[in-house]
């Protein structure tokens, strides 16, 4: 009896795994802050994030790629309803939605604040911090764990914030990551010196700066990377076109006084370079569609016959031989579900055998 | 779609078709693969030199330098001729399937095409009042397809051996008769109705995938009385020139969108000329003096099961607007 299906046997020729797909995720300093001007940043009348594209955000193939915004805890040092706090409840909103999705709640219910190193029971706390929010087009389903760098400008003057840089990594995170959190995994962020020492007066490198969520996307960087960390803290901002000197403009006076667009303007001139690798579970199902050496030696192709007769042979006694191109997957009734193309065409004879492994991506 | 890159190593590319997709989504178990098959739509097996003067190894070079492309998600377009296993080895003839054009089967001339009235105002009016006045007057290439049961119209293949070299008189090697066919057409236009007058319900098709392509299974000795071993009752009626094996035979009803609207026509359709004119002993639907028809052509594929082998019959589904 002639057949053209061949059936799985369940318990032998298939087998399902994972794989993780990591991509190389480059964003440099010049296409958040210069290559295109503002025309790819994106503020809105809510005026509580920015939105960062990589290509100005009006055109049709601009990507989303990042969202920065800012805030303080309510009993931060910064908080208050002074003349000069502006969006001072916003700003407040957003670190406790950020806090609350990623620090999760204290026994009694309130939300609970970022912690400088991950030690719920303890230490200090980041109470002042920009977010830097992935989208999942570079995150995907999280940024791997001891990939991500961020070159941060540390330059005194607004108008040269590299002059000075540190790098913050998440140099522990491969194997140095917290679980207690409700957002998924995170690692500290630390930072060192990389171009000058503007660091130095802290005596060491790889101080906690900032915590990193994996899955979430996200991360948090203390305010005082730009502050208390450095030796000179810098001038964040530029108001009226001329460099504001540090400490009129230092970082605890522009969280205070300036908004959060104004905010998150400043922290991309002093992103130099942001680079990471992100991952991608694949679950992934193989099929093995094994021909044996009598299978599939002849073809239904309209081609293989001339009035009946198969083409490819001149009298019964040469081996029929076939050319297959595709692997088609079928479900019971015979529906089509997935199909599979070989690069070339492949010769099938009863003197061969094939097993042709076909992997299908979930 | 590209073609693969063949410079290198063998690659394999994989992809759900939209069916594929379609069952996914469903969530209700239909996603499951269960067999497979090979195919070889892209290779001409015309290429295959048996006369190459440098040796059998020079025979199949220009099929294996075949481009592939790369894989269609639309389930329909892929996979449409695959291998097949036979125990034998030293078999020289396969089966074919052919459209058999004789007789109420016959496709009507130009186009080629069997001619599917859709609805009973078009029948009506194809219908010779000059001579019967009843359904029969439809000739032969046009089916009712408003109420099959009242047209003698049908669609007719035929499965075996079509060489001259084996006389019709041998018996058909038993693992070459093709017993089981899949009979596919758009579900939007028309629908598999059975041969016999006093069993007017449509089929239930198997499937309806997510192009509106409806498959129907038909076996020999499921009732339906579609397929059938040819036999020496209708051996000669049989276009198939060797030894024979089963035919389908079966009726299309137009659906109920196509009988009671024109929207179908105007969507995916085309309005008749003179060029396009049909004819039915001296009715013409010819888009002049002031008639107007409507068509839409379409094919309805059957496929050997076990064999393999396809066959598209080109139908024209017909509908007179004024």
């Amino acid at each position: 009896m002639a057949t053209s299906f061949k059936t799985f046997d369940p318990g032998k020729d298939s087998v399902v795994t994972r794989n993780l797909l990591h991509e190389a995720i480059p964003i440099t300093g010049s296409i958040i802050s210069g290559t295109y001007g503002l025309n790819n940043i994106k503020n809105y009348s809510h005026g509580m994030f920015q939105s960062v594209y990589d290509y100005p955000y009006l055109s049709s193939s601009a990507n989303h790629i990042i969202d920065l915004t800012c805030g303080y805890a309510n009993n931060s040092i910064l908080s208050g309803t002074s003349a000069t706090h502006l969006q001072n409840a916003k700003k407040i909103n957003i670190y406790n939605e950020m806090a609350q999705v990623l620090a999760g709640f204290t026994a009694a219910g309130a939300v609970r604040e970022f912690d400088k190193d991950g030690d719920l029971t303890t230490g200090d706390k980041l109470q002042q911090a920009y977010f830097i929010n992935f989208t999942r087009l570079l995150a995907k389903d999280e940024i791997k764990k001891g990939s991500f760098s961020i070159e941060l400008g540390t330059g005194t003057a607004y108008t040269s914030p590299f002059a000075t840089t540190v790098t913050i990594t998440d140099a522990s995170g491969a194997n140095g990551y917290k679980v207690n959190s409700p957002a998924g995994e995170y690692g500290v962020l630390f930072a060192k010196d990389s171009t000058g020492s503007p660091m130095s007066a802290h005596g060491t490198n790889g101080t906690a700066v900032g915590l990193l969520y994996y899955q979430a996307g996200i991360a948090v960087l203390s305010a005082s990377a730009f502050g208390s960390l450095l030796t000179t803290p810098v001038s964040m901002s530029r108001t009226d076109g001329s460099a504001v000197t540090w400490p009129s403009a230092s970082v605890e006076s522009v969280l205070t006084s300036s908004a959060i667009s104004g905010n998150c303007d400043d922290l991309r001139n002093r992103l130099q370079n942001v680079s990471f690798n992100n991952t991608t579970e694949l679950n992934s199902t193989i099929y093995f569609c094994r021909a044996d050496n009598t299978d599939f030696n002849y073809s239904a192709n309209p081609t293989y016959l001339s009035e009946s007769k198969i083409v490819v042979k001149t009298d019964s006694q040469d081996v029929p031989v076939t050319y297959m191109t595709s692997v088609g997957l079928y479900s019971a009734d015979n529906e089509l579900l997935a199909v599979a193309k070989l690069s070339e065409p492949l010769k099938k004879d009863p003197t061969t055998e094939f097993t042709v492994r076909v992997r299908l991506d979930y | 779609m590209g073609f693969l890159d063949n410079s290198g190593d063998i690659i394999l590319d994989a992809v759900l078709t939209d069916l594929g997709r379609k069952r996914l989504a469903e969530g209700n178990g239909k996603f499951r693969i269960d067999k497979f098959a090979f195919g070889d739509d892209e290779i001409n097996y015309g290429l295959y030199d048996k006369g190459n003067t440098s040796g059998s190894a020079y025979y199949d070079l220009s099929i294996l330098q075949t481009p592939v492309l790369e894989a269609f998600t639309n389930n329909m377009s892929s996979m449409k001729s695959r291998l097949i296993s036979y125990t034998s080895n030293d078999l020289l003839y396969l089966p074919v399937i052919m459209l058999n054009n004789g007789g109420f089967a016959a496709a009507y001339p130009s186009p080629n095409t069997h001619m599917i009235l859709s609805d009973q105002t078009t029948v009506d009016y194809m219908i010779n009042a000059n001579t019967t006045g009843n359904s029969t007057s439809l000739q032969e290439g046009f089916l009712n397809g408003n109420n099959p049961v009242n047209g003698d119209g049908f669609i007719r293949s035929d499965q075996g051996l079509n060489t001259p070299a084996l006389s019709s008189d041998e018996v058909i090697d038993p693992t070459l008769i093709e017993t089981q066919y899949f009979i596919q057409i758009d579900n939007r236009l028309g629908n598999i109705r059975p041969l016999t007058a006093n069993t007017s319900n449509a089929f239930t098709p198997t499937s309806v995938d997510d192009d509106n392509i409806a498959t129907y299974i038909f076996t020999e000795g499921d009732g339906s009385g579609v397929v059938d071993l040819i036999g020496a009752n209708n051996s000669a009626t049989s276009v198939i020139q060797g030894p024979q094996g089963t035919y389908t035979k079966f009726k299309v009803a137009s659906s109920l969108d196509l009988k009671t609207s024109a929207f179908l026509f105007d969507e995916i359709g085309t309005v008749g000329t003179a060029a396009s004119a049909i004819t039915n002993d001296g009715y013409t639907l010819d888009g002049s003096a002031g008639k107007t028809f409507k068509f839409i052509d379409s094919t309805i594929r059957i496929s050997g099961v076990s064999t393999g082998y396809t066959l598209d019959v080109p139908v024209r589904f017909i509908k007179k607007t004024s």
